[in-house]
Formats: C-alpha cells, sequence, structure tokens
C-alpha cells in the first residue's frame, strides 16, 4: 500500500500483462477500504458488514458507521476516482503529463466564487453555495482555456496561464479575506479540502453528477487513441479532433466542478495519477483511463486515512486535502525525477512592442517615476477631496517622511529584485513566461516561513531573512538535483513551483481551519506588504538589493550569449553549465531577499521584463536598466495605490501589484490571441 | 549658611520627587513595567479586547482599530461618536494615529510586531491577552484592573469587578431554581459546517463563564492559546448526560439537526441542546459577563432531567 508496493504492482504489470495489475489494484482498493472503515469507525467487522447488509442501527456507533464512515469512504472512492479519470483524459486530449484539474485553475474560481458569496450574499450561501462555487470554478477553467488557447493545450502556456488565473484569483480572494475577517471563517475547512461526512446528502448530489464519468469511458478511448497518432494522423483516419476536444473538455469540467464543489480543494491525486498508471504498465487510451479511475479511489482512501490518523495525533482536524498536498509534493517531485517532462519547446510569444529604445522612453520613465516618488511622499488621502484634487498634496513633515521612505524604498528595491530575478529566469529558460513566482523560487521561502510560524509559533513578521534563504536556498537544490539531467528543463521547474506553491496553500489552508487570528497574521504577510519594514531594514535591503543588480549587470554578456542559444555561447568559449548555475544562484538570491523583507510578490518578475521588451528593450543591456525600473514603479505605484485606497485601511502592495499584474497580464494574453 | 541652603534643597528635592511620585503611574504589560508621568489622557487601542476593556473603565478613547469590526463582532459596549477609526487591526494608520497626538497605545495578541513602529509615536503597552500557558479569564481581569491603575479609576473597576460577580451570583440563583440541587455539565462549540464544529475548552471564556456559575465542562479538550480546538461533529457523541450549548450565528445547522447521525447523538437524543444568542467570546475582562448571561438564557430552556 506504499510507495513501494505500488511500484511493486507497476514491475509485476509491466511482466506479466494487465490482468495481475488490475487484479492487484482491485486488492489494494479492497485494502485501503478496510483500512479507511476501520480507522473511522470503532464497530468491529462482523458488526459493520452486518450494517451493511441491512440491518438497523441502534447505537450511536451504529449511526456513526452507517452516516458518517460509510459515506466518508465512498465519497473518497468517488472523488478520487473521478479526479484521477479527468486528469488522465486532460493528459491524453493534451499530451501534456502536467495537466491536471488542479494546474486548470479549478479550485481557484471555486473559491473565490464562495468567498464572494459569503461576503455578499451569505443568505444564499446555505442553498445555492454549492452552485455558486461550480459556475466559479467553470469560469476560471474557461478563462484559463481561453487564455491558452487551442495550440497552447500541448505545452506549457496552458500551465502558465493556469497558475497565472490562480495567482490572480487568490490574489484577490485574499484580499477579500483580509478586508473581511471573521466572514468567511466557516469557508475555511472547504478551502482545505474535507471528507468528513455527516449525512449521505453530499454523496447523492454527487452521484448523479459524476455519472458522466461512465460517458467519458465509453466514447472517450477510440478518439485518444486517434489523438496519439497527432492531428495529421487522425485526420487521415476521418477524425477532425477539434469537436471531440471540445465536448471531452466540456464533460470533464463538469466533472471536476461538481468534485471540487462537494469536498473543497484536494490536489495532486488528478495530477500524480495518471503518471502512477504510465508508469506501471497502462498503454492504451482505455488502459490508462481505467486504471487511472482504479488507482485514483486507492490513493484518495490512503490519503485521507493519513488525514484520519494525523487528525488523532493534533489537537486540531487535519482535513484531507492537507494530508493530500502533503503526501503528494513530495511524491509528484518524486515522479519528476524520471518520467515527467513537458514539451518544453512550445513556448509562447506574447506581443512584441519597438524594435529599440526610444529616446522618449529615456525620459519619460525617469519622469514618470520621479512624479510616482513624488505622489507617495506628498499625497494626503483624507484632505483629497474631487473637487479640489490639489489639497491632496503637502510637502510631507518631517514625520510622515520617516514613516513614508521605507516603505517607498522597500516598494522599489521589491520591483527592481523581481524584475532582475525575472529577466534572468526568461534569458535563462527562453520562455518569456517564467519568472520566479511561478518556478517556486518564491514558494520556498514562503513556505519556510509559513512552517516557522506554524510550528515554531513565532511571529511571521519576526522570522529572518536566514529562513527564507535556507528555503530559496532548498528549492534550488532540488532545481539543481532535478534540472541537471534535463538541462534546467521549464517543466520541472515549474512543477517544483505548482508543487509548492499547493503545499503552502494547503498548510495556509490547514492554520485558517484552525480559526485562530494566527492565520491572518499569515494571509497578510502573504499578500506581501511594506508595512512593517524598519528603516534600518530598508536600507539593508536597498544595499542588498544594488549590490545583486550590479552583480545582474556583471551577467549581461553571459544572458545575451544563453538566449542566443547553447551552441553559440559555447562556440564563444562560455562554459554554459557553470553560467546557467551562477545565473539561477543570483536569481534565487534576489528572490529570497524580497520575499524575506515583504513576502511573496507575484507577477512582478514575470511583466516588468516583459514591459521593457514592449518599451523596445530586446537586447539585454536596455532591459536589465528598463526592466528594474518597470518593476520599481508597479510596486510603488501598487503601494501607493493600496495604502490610499481605503484609507486609513490598507491592503498590501503585493495583493494590489498581483491584481494589476494578473490583469494585465491576461489582457496580453488574450491579444495575443486575437491578434 | 551653605549647610542650611543644602538642607533646604535637599528637602524641596524630596517634596518635588514625592509629588511626581503620586502623579507617576508604573504599570506592567507583556514587556515589563512601564512608568507614565501622568494618567494619559489621549487614548488609542488597536485591540478589539483593548478597547473594550478601556470602554468599560469610562475612558472615551480617540482612536480605535476597525470600528465596523468591532459593531459587528463585539458589539458590546459600543463604541460612542467622535471616536476615529485608525484602520485594520493589523496594519493600523500610522500616520493617522499620529495627527491623533496619543498620550498612549494599547495593542495585544498578534501586535507584537507593531510595538517598535508605534513607539515612534508615542509609548506603547503591549498585553499579551490570550496564551495557551496561562487562564485567559484571570489574565484578562489583571490586564483590566492594570489599565485602571493607569487611568487612575481602581475604585470604578473594583466595583464593575465586583458588580459581575454579583451578577454571577444571581444568575446562579436562577439556574438553581431551574435544574434544582445539581447544575448539569456544559460544554459551548460554534458549529462550522455540518461536520466540523470549534468546542471551547477550559480556557476560553465561554467556558470560564460556566465556571463561575459553577458548572463543570462536559466534554474535556485540550489547552489552546484562544481556548477552542476543532473537532468533528460526531466526537460531540462523547458528551452523554451533559449539555450542549452552540453559539449563533451557526449556518445549516437546521439540515445538520434533521440528519439521522445528529438524532442519534446522545445530548440530541435527551435534547439538551440550545442555541445561544451571538456573543463575542474572545474579549476582555467583563465580557464573561455577557457570556454568563447569554449562556444561562440558553440553559433556561433545557429542561431539567
Amino acid at each position: 500500500m506504499t510507495a513501494t508496493a505500488i511500484r511493486d504492482y507497476a514491475v509485476s504489470g509491466r511482466r506479466q500483462g494487465p490482468a495481475v495489475r488490475y487484479g492487484a489494484a482491485c486488492l489494494a482498493l479492497l485494502g485501503a477500504l478496510l483500512l479507511h472503515l476501520s480507522l473511522n469507525s470503532t464497530l468491529p467487522l462482523a458488526e459493520q458488514w452486518a450494517l451493511l447488509w441491512g440491518r438497523a442501527p441502534e447505537t450511536f456507533e451504529d449511526f456513526q458507521f452507517v452516516y458518517a464512515a460509510l459515506p466518508r469512504v465512498v465519497l473518497a472512492v468517488l472523488v478520487g476516482a473521478v479526479m484521477a479519470l479527468v486528469g488522465s483524459l486532460l493528459q491524453q486530449v493534451t499530451q501534456n503529463p502536467l495537466l491536471s484539474p488542479m494546474t486548470l485553475g479549478a479550485s481557484s474560481g471555486a473559491w473565490l466564487a464562495l468567498v464572494c458569496v459569503n461576503i455578499w450574499l451569505p443568505e444564499l450561501m446555505a442553498n445555492w453555495g454549492a452552485w455558486f462555487a461550480m459556475g466559479g470554478s467553470l469560469l476560471s477553467v474557461t478563462l484559463v482555456l481561453l487564455i491558452a488557447g487551442r495550440n497552447g493545450l500541448g505545452g506549457l502556456p496552458v500551465i502558465l496561464a493556469g497558475m497565472a488565473t490562480h495567482i490572480l484569483m487568490g490574489a484577490i480572494a485574499t484580499t477579500l479575506v483580509l478586508l473581511n475577517q471573521y466572514a468567511t471563517e466557516t469557508l475555511f475547512i472547504w478551502g482545505a479540502g474535507d471528507l468528513t461526512q455527516t449525512d449521505w446528502t453530499w454523496v447523492t448530489w454527487l452521484l448523479p453528477k459524476l455519472s458522466i464519468a461512465l460517458v467519458i469511458l465509453l466514447i472517450a478511448p477510440r478518439p485518444l487513441t486517434l489523438l496519439r497518432l497527432g492531428d495529421a494522423g487522425a485526420g487521415a483516419r476521418g477524425l477532425s479532433t477539434g469537436p471531440i476536444i471540445a465536448v471531452l473538455l466540456l464533460l470533464s469540467l463538469w466533472l471536476v466542478a461538481s468534485a471540487i464543489t462537494a469536498v473543497g480543494v484536494i490536489s495532486f491525486i488528478g495530477l500524480i495519477t495518471p503518471n502512477i498508471a504510465r508508469a506501471s504498465g497502462a498503454r492504451t487510451a482505455r488502459d490508462e483511463l481505467c486504471f487511472s479511475l482504479l488507482l485514483g479511489a486507492v490513493l484518495l482512501l490512503l490519503t485521507d486515512c493519513v488525514a484520519v490518523e494525523a487528525s488523532s495525533w493534533f489537537t486540531d482536524l487535519v482535513p484531507s486535502g492537507t494530508a493530500a498536498a502533503l503526501v503528494g509534493a513530495p511524491a509528484l517531485i518524486w515522479f519528476a525525477r524520471r518520467k515527467l517532462s513537458a514539451r518544453d519547446q512550445t513556448s509562447l510569444q506574447l506581443p512584441e512592442g519597438a524594435a529599440r529604445v526610444g529616446r522618449r522612453v529615456w525620459v519619460s520613465v525617469p519622469v514618470v517615476l520621479a512624479a510616482l516618488v513624488l505622489l507617495t511622499l506628498c499625497f494626503k488621502p483624507d484632505a483629497f477631496a474631487l473637487v479640489a484634487p490639489w489639497r491632496g498634496f503637502q510637502w510631507p513633515s518631517d514625520l510622515v517622511l520617516s514613516l513614508r521612505w521605507p516603505r517607498l524604498v522597500t516598494a522599489a528595491c521589491a520591483g527592481v529584485g523581481m524584475a532582475v530575478a525575472g529577466l534572468i529566469l526568461q534569458r535563462l529558460i527562453r520562455n518569456p513566461l517564467a519568472s520566479p513566482d511561478i518556478l517556486g523560487m518564491s514558494a520556498g521561502a514562503t513556505l519556510t516561513l509559513v512552517l516557522y510560524t506554524v510550528f515554531a509559533g513565532g511571529s511571521i513578521h519576526e522570522a529572518g531573512p536566514l529562513l527564507a534563504f535556507a528555503g530559496s536556498a532548498g528549492v534550488l537544490a532540488i532545481l539543481l538535483l532535478l534540472g541537471r539531467r534535463t538541462h534546467y528543463a521549464p517543466g520541472i521547474m515549474i512543477l517544483v513551483g505548482i508543487s509548492l506553491g499547493a503545499l503552502i496553500e494547503a498548510i495556509v489552508h490547514f492554520v485558517l481551519a484552525k480559526g485562530s487570528d494566527q492565520a491572518y497574521a499569515i494571509l497578510g504577510w502573504l499578500s506581501g506588504s511594506t508595512y512593517r519594514v524598519s528603516d534600518a531594514k530598508a536600507l539593508l535591503f536597498a544595499g542588498g538589493t544594488v549590490v545583486l543588480f550590479l552583480l545582474a549587470l556583471c551577467t549581461s554578456r553571459w544572458l545575451t550569449l544563453i538566449s542566443a542559444g547553447d551552441h553559440i555561447a559555447m562556440a564563444r568559449g562560455l562554459d554554459t553549465g557553470r553560467a546557467r548555475l551562477a545565473l539561477l544562484i543570483l536569481a534565487c538570491a534576489l528572490c529570497a531577499l524580497v520575499t524575506a523583507v515583504m513576502g511573496p510578490i507575484a507577477f512582478v518578475g514575470l511583466l516588468a521584463p516583459h514591459v521593457a521588451t514592449l518599451m523596445g528593450a530586446r537586447k539585454v543591456w536596455p532591459q536589465l536598466w528598463l526592466a528594474p525600473l518597470a518593476g520599481m514603479m508597479l510596486m510603488i505605484f501598487s503601494d501607493w495605490l493600496g495604502w490610499a485606497m481605503l484609507y486609513p485601511k490598507q491592503m498590501p502592495a503585493g495583493t494590489v501589484a498581483a491584481i494589476l499584474g494578473g490583469s494585465y497580464f491576461i489582457f496580453l494574453l488574450t491579444r495575443r490571441r486575437l491578434g | 549658611m551653605a549647610v542650611r541652603i543644602l538642607s533646604r534643597l535637599s528637602v524641596l528635592c524630596v517634596g518635588l520627587l514625592a509629588s511626581i511620585q503620586v502623579l507617576a503611574v508604573t504599570v506592567t504589560d507583556a514587556r515589563g513595567e512601564h512608568t507614565f508621568d501622568s494618567v494619559p489622557q489621549r487614548v488609542v487601542s488597536v485591540s478589539w479586547a483593548m478597547t473594550e476593556n478601556v470602554l468599560e473603565l469610562d475612558v472615551k478613547p480617540v482612536g480605535v482599530a476597525d470600528i465596523e469590526g468591532y459593531s459587528t463582532w463585539v458589539v458590546r459596549p459600543p463604541i460612542p461618536e467622535g471616536v476615529a477609526d485608525v484602520g485594520k487591526r493589523n496594519e493600523p494608520s500610522i500616520e493617522k494615529l499620529a495627527e491623533l497626538k496619543p498620550d498612549v497605545i494599547i495593542l495585544s495578541n498578534g501586535q507584537e510586531g507593531l510595538v517598535d513602529k508605534l513607539e515612534q509615536i508615542a509609548p506603547v503597552l503591549f498585553f499579551d491577552a490570550f496564551k495557551e500557558d496561562h487562564d485567559n479569564a484571570e489574565a484578562a481581569r489583571g490586564i483590566y484592573l492594570e489599565l485602571a491603575r493607569l487611568f487612575d479609576k481602581e475604585a470604578l473597576a473594583e466595583e464593575k469587578l465586583a458588580a459581575m460577580d454579583a451578577e454571577f451570583e444571581r444568575l446562579k440563583g436562577k439556574l438553581h431554581a431551574h435544574f434544582g440541587e445539581t447544575l448539569p455539565d456544559v460544554t459551548g462549540v460554534r458549529f462550522f459546517n455540518e461536520a466540523v464544529a470549534l468546542v471551547y475548552g477550559a480556557n476560553s471564556m465561554s467556558q470560564a463563564a460556566l465556571a463561575k456559575l459553577g458548572i463543570e465542562p462536559a466534554m474535556t479538550v485540550s489547552e489552546s492559546q484562544w481556548g477552542f480546538v476543532q473537532r468533528k461533529i460526531t466526537e460531540l457523541s462523547k458528551i452523554r448526560d451533559g449539555v450542549l450549548l452552540y453559539f449563533k450565528p451557526a449556518p445549516g445547522v437546521e439540515k445538520l439537526f434533521g440528519s439521522p447521525l445528529w438524532q442519534a447523538m446522545p445530548v440530541a437524543r435527551a435534547g439538551r441542546v440550545a442555541p445561544v444568542e451571538s456573543t463575542w467570546s474572545y474579549g476582555g475582562a467583563l465580557s464573561v459577563r455577557y457570556l454568563a448571561q447569554a449562556q444561562t438564557e440558553a440553559l433556561l430552556t433545557i429542561k431539567p432531567q
């Protein structure tokens, strides 16, 4: 029942054909069922058997078995099987082993919808909550698919679009949760993903909606087999793949949305199971679908056993989703070691701007920057009025100045740091969508800081930069270990990012579900605030950023050569391996520094280098100057907006930047598709 | 001559010192002792529990954090008109705070990180009101008295605490009149959804209120910072002869109560479940009174055995 056991089945499956493989999986399912029931019910097996065959429940233990233990086990089997089936379907349709409901952003849409309903229409929550969650989920996945487009489905674009949507919607939801503390408290268990049941309602709600899975099992194998031949091959056999893909995607969307609505965010099952199925020898399309279905049920049952056991150890309940992420994230990375790689080279082209940087840009950028700095320093939100806007500005007093400059410096340096880190990664991986927040470098630092708060009980604001460095360095080590063999392919790096991101989310939701105020402190920190930065810290941060920026300037030749291609770089005498390593370390250091001081900052690293390109900085040297300036402007503006908009309440700069940047990014992607 | 002048001077000095001693007040918070030369007049409270304490001392603060949230969740005692809002509790606006020119800023749990920033503006008192390893209700009483010393309102504080104790006795009398000699064991919960509830343990304000009424908990749960732990609803079956109180708002509770599993719970079969009117359970010393009143009201709806 452990990973080794599964691998044993895999080995035997390869040797002795599908019959043995299915037999073993069925045995595993039976074992998992019995284990799950024995953990969830105190009744002896004979009693359980009698109750199953119709004995009327009498004692509370009987009722507990019939109305809590049984529905939970059934729900685990259903949800696990469906998630895995959909994962397998998505991966086969797109030929992309990294695709799953999770990476399509299905859960973030549902989460955002539920948060909104709970805050603004709480009276609808009891009866209509499920439908809102489903609507949100459908909307977000549709958005991701639209962004990625037909051609993006096979490779990284769809995954990056999913991550972007996920971060954007998560940022909006976090802002709402922070501004409306307690109103969303009852949601957090759903957010953490829990299978605990007290009756058969959810099973009876879910069962008819999942019957579509049978349709998929019946009609999908043939087109999927043909799809493996590629679009051209399928076309030659008289099959137009477009409509079939559309129908299959719609059906799987429906399944995923229903499952998420019922149990909340349980990640990883849909992503890992099909990969395990393939690794254990499932070859044909039908085989992979069926075997994934079976394995998914086993895996979720076992994961849920872990959750149940852990709940009896901790003082608080451990939700199933948290257990799934704790088991799933390392398992995914372990699998990635050998098996996974997306079709890496299908990179996504964003709209391009001018061919070179005009003089107007060099003049206007510093002017705009200076204007933003003045705005931040001189604006007085409570004196501002639309009829007399000039009253909102006055020269800052010494006290006001002493309060505002550390924020200004911090925001500016965070913008520079993330922009440079993003630029390095994009040049290194040759993918315009690479950025430290998506590749998991920020996530590593974040994870260590969150873990420190949760388990050591300290305040997350006090946890030092050393811990953040340790986290980023840990991720770097994983990236290096995994990446050496694959030449730092983006697939692996993004996978690490996704895994860590989901892990952090699960832990945060676990803490939130505990319902203590600590959770809000963590959420506040996760949204990237400049509020608590002291004078000394701001100066140190500025110093560190300048040093790292200068180092980055020194590497501009490497970056130019590497982005031209490894062959050219080597022909010019560059040790590409060593240069890549140095550049990765530099990006990691920038990321860890920013995260330690301000918390994770999303989208700036992705967008700033691109904005620089739009302004004409196609070569490395001008981009190395313009991208940090763009990042600086975005962060300063975000910090100011978050501070002034709801004064005296404030919204963290990181969230504002994520919402601004995310919207702009989605706008860019859509423009690319339309153009 | 010189000796006489010196001795007179020294007498003067002693006199001056003594008079300062009379005006100055030393209070102890989580970080140690702080001396104030005079009673602070302009008070800002960034924590809801401390806002409650300050208001219960009949001191009108010049600014408090998150008035909207306080009025939604804490409710009692109401914040009077004319008190400025300084923003959210985790990140109050320092500039707004500075404009109020406070003599003292009061913080509590979760706001350790604000101390350094806010000390730029005014002296800061930080109280660690909720902790796993102390008795939250006792600590709340201590903090209330400490603040009373700061504002020179000790007589009022003693009076209010005595009135609260008298109220406990009155409620206790009502309960005994209803239940007879022995009161039932009671545990309070907050339903999260149909499957999970927060169970209040010994270190919670609501169970402390029950203890003041001479009521034991019906279910033991481990200590925690805020006094509650999260439990599956099925674990409430451990309550065999006690009473279960649940705090409103409780979304989806009708659905839960309709389920066969719930109806099989010993406590539900015995009909010993009652709702408690929405009451803030993480407040200051005097909030225990509201909790005792609301829970007594709820208990009086339970039939005695």
